[in-house]
């Protein structure tokens, strides 16, 4: 159980390495929403579901849609840095 | 030991989920790879609940289930130039 749990995190790890070297925007997003989920297991895991539930709530919905109409409201300026 | 088995399977799934998401070259893979990833953990949440013994937490997987879903049809819109 425990080396599952150290698992999840690296995967979670990977995927926060992967935001930051993405240079697309829409790939980051992506990426984000993966961190998100892994970040909503492990609070499932550590017993807590309420604030799993909130974290999927916010960080895999919400947090996903609103960065998704962001990008499509403003210019397409990300493959310049 | 079905536990163990369990888990397995699903660390399995998730690496290759996690690995097409690094590699894959254009963004419905990765938006692909990220919704296949939300469905197999959802599996995990039923799991876990079954293992902790409390059929509240089988709650948590269904709000899990639908807000991923949105999530993934956001992204969706996008891709096909639309929201």
């Amino acid at each position: 159980m425990m080396l599952f749990q150290f698992l999840l995190i690296l995967i979670m790890l990977i995927g926060a390495i992967a935001v930051c070297v993405f240079r697309t925007l829409i790939n980051a997003v992506v990426a984000m929403a993966l961190v998100s989920l892994i970040a909503s297991i492990l609070f499932y895991y550590l017993q807590a579901p309420d604030v799993a539930m909130a974290e999927a709530s916010v960080g895999a919905a919400l947090t996903t849609a609103i960065f998704v109409i962001a990008i499509r409201k403003t210019k397409k300026r990300d493959d310049k840095g | 030991m079905e536990e163990i088995v369990f888990l397995v399977i699903i660390g399995a799934g998730v690496i290759l989920c996690l690995l097409r998401m690094v590699k894959g070259p254009t963004a419905p893979d990765r938006a692909v790879a990220v919704d296949t990833a939300s469905t197999v953990t959802t599996a995990l949440l039923v799991f876990l609940g079954y293992t902790f013994k409390r059929s509240i937490y089988l709650d948590v997987s269904l709000v899990y289930a639908v807000l991923t879903f949105i999530g993934a049809v956001a992204i969706a819109r996008y891709l096909e130039r639309g929201i």
